[in-house]
């Protein structure tokens, strides 16, 4: 149960981290601006498009995906419709640069996978009586940690442009349930890796 | 656009693809070529294999639902490598537990250390989500038959609820032609994972399907999953015996030896920390 434990710690450490460091971002507008995404794999889809709003003092990126998985991939095409929150608890500039590092960005998604094969509840499925799977199959949860640089434009400029990449080591709801339930599946076992490119301009 | 940006695009694409953990979804049925249509394979493979035990006899590992019982499933194959004389293992269905791609090949990286080769037959939670496109792509085939030993063994998909009923699921006709078929032969066996007598298997095709079996005079059994305990009897009390087999969970399985026209015998392991 170790790796499982640690895991967890370490998405609470990076929150708790976070929460002292408060100076680099006074200047910042306390909300916005928008930004596009492109995001890839990490159970998403391939490929994933789609954008957010910063808020809380750039400290939290809400968005929304639209992620295609082709056919090639998944035996059907699916689209896969992702509500996703990652939090960005210190962004250190890099001396007197124009980019920033954030060691550890953490969040969570929920994500629903479009096809006539996966079932929204086990009741809406309509062929199995109550309780007989009790986890959904269109919907997935998860939770993900990983590095971002991020580059800004110049400052004089009325609107800076930013851009970011970012990486994500993550995992979803039934790989957590199937590793706290065996001790021969490790941390590795269960991890998923994805990544992607915002930019606000 | 910067040229950062370019920059920044090959090199995430580049460790992304090189990168096992990349998954684009866990309803993905992409494998590499190795870890493709496993059931062919270990048919070519199991043509080639000698026949362990000594006769006609026919001596293999029956187990139930590996789902999300990967510590039990480690300690299983230790288990059945101890033992001598098994020409293959079959594993009655519900490979998986959700239907998802890694679950397969949790299992498939745990039974390919058997020293002998394993098959399988679909079951309910193998077909949930996208489960049904991932068993054909990493197993294949959710109907087939094979000869060995001078026994045919017929292994069918008889998950009828996952199909909403409907009287499609098992395929009656396909068993029917399968059964009638016995070039080669001596015996038969049925294998699947939902028992005829389970509330799973669709009742409109109960009475075919056993209707069916009990046609034919060379079937020494019919076994299956699902239940995850072992039962055995004539249900129907028409001379068709059905057998049902343990889970992973429950640290036990069979070991059935077949020999002559209809003889069988039925062993019971039990492994790991109570045994």
């Amino acid at each position: 149960m170790g790796l499982k434990r640690r895991l967890l710690l370490g998405l609470l450490a990076s929150i708790w981290v976070a929460l002292p460091v408060q100076a680099q971002t006074d200047a910042q507008p306390s909300a916005g601006p928008f930004f596009l995404t492109l995001h890839f794999a990490g159970g998403t889809g391939l490929v994933a498009l789609g954008g957010g709003y910063r808020v809380a003092h750039q400290r939290l990126e809400p968005e929304v995906l639209v992620g295609y998985l082709p056919a090639k991939l998944a035996g059907r095409a699916a689209a896969v419709i992702t509500l996703k929150t990652t939090y960005i608890p210190f962004s250190p500039r890099l001396g007197q640069s124009r980019w920033e590092v954030s060691p550890v960005a953490a969040g969570g998604w929920l994500s629903y996978t479009t096809g006539q094969q996966y079932f929204l509840t086990n009741n809406s499925a309509g062929r199995y009586r109550s309780g007989y799977y009790w986890w959904s199959s269109a919907v997935r949860v998860g939770a993900f940690v990983g590095p971002r640089l991020t580059h800004l434009g110049h400052p004089s400029t009325p609107r800076p442009s930013r851009q970011t990449l970012y990486a994500e080591l993550g995992t979803n709801d039934l790989y957590l349930v199937s590793a706290l339930t065996n001790r021969s599946l490790k941390l590795p076992d269960i991890l998923t890796l994805g990544g992607g490119l915002k930019g606000s301009w | 656009m910067n040229s950062w940006y370019s920059c920044g695009c090959v090199l995430a694409l580049t460790s992304l693809v090189s990168c096992s953990l990349v998954e684009y979804s866990p309803n993905q049925t992409h494998l590499p070529a190795t870890e493709r249509g496993l059931t062919t394979q270990t048919l070519a493979h199991l043509q080639q294999m000698p026949r362990a035990a000594a006769g006609d006899t026919v001596r293999f590992v029956f187990v139930g639902d590996t789902q999300r019982f990967y510590d039990e499933t480690e300690q299983f194959v230790a288990s059945v490598n101890r033992q001598r004389a098994i020409d293959f293992v079959f594993v009655g269905g519900d490979i998986s537990d959700f239907g998802l791609l890694r679950e397969f090949r949790w299992v498939h990286q745990r039974l390919q250390q058997l020293r002998v080769p394993y098959l399988t037959v679909v079951g309910n939670h193998d077909l949930v989500g996208n489960g049904r496109a991932i068993y054909q792509s990493i197993y294949g085939p959710l109907n087939y038959s094979f000869r060995y030993g001078g026994t045919k063994f017929i292994c069918l998909d008889t998950n009828g609820r996952e199909y909403g009923f409907g009287a499609q699921v098992p395929d009656v006709p396909w068993l029917r032609q399968q059964l009638q078929d016995t070039a080669g032969s001596q015996r038969t066996v049925v294998l699947s994972h939902v028992p005829p007598t389970d509330e799973d298997f669709d009742p409109a095709l109960v009475p075919p399907y056993t209707a069916t079996l009990r046609g034919c005079s060379r079937l020494v059994f019919h076994l299956s999953g699902h239940v995850h305990r072992y039962t055995a009897g004539q249900p129907f009390h028409d001379g068709v015996t059905y057998l049902t087999t343990y889970s992973l969970a429950k640290h036990r399985y069979h070991i059935i030896s077949l020999w002559g026209q209809r003889q069988f015998r039925l062993e019971t392991v039990t492994y790991g920390p109570e045994a």
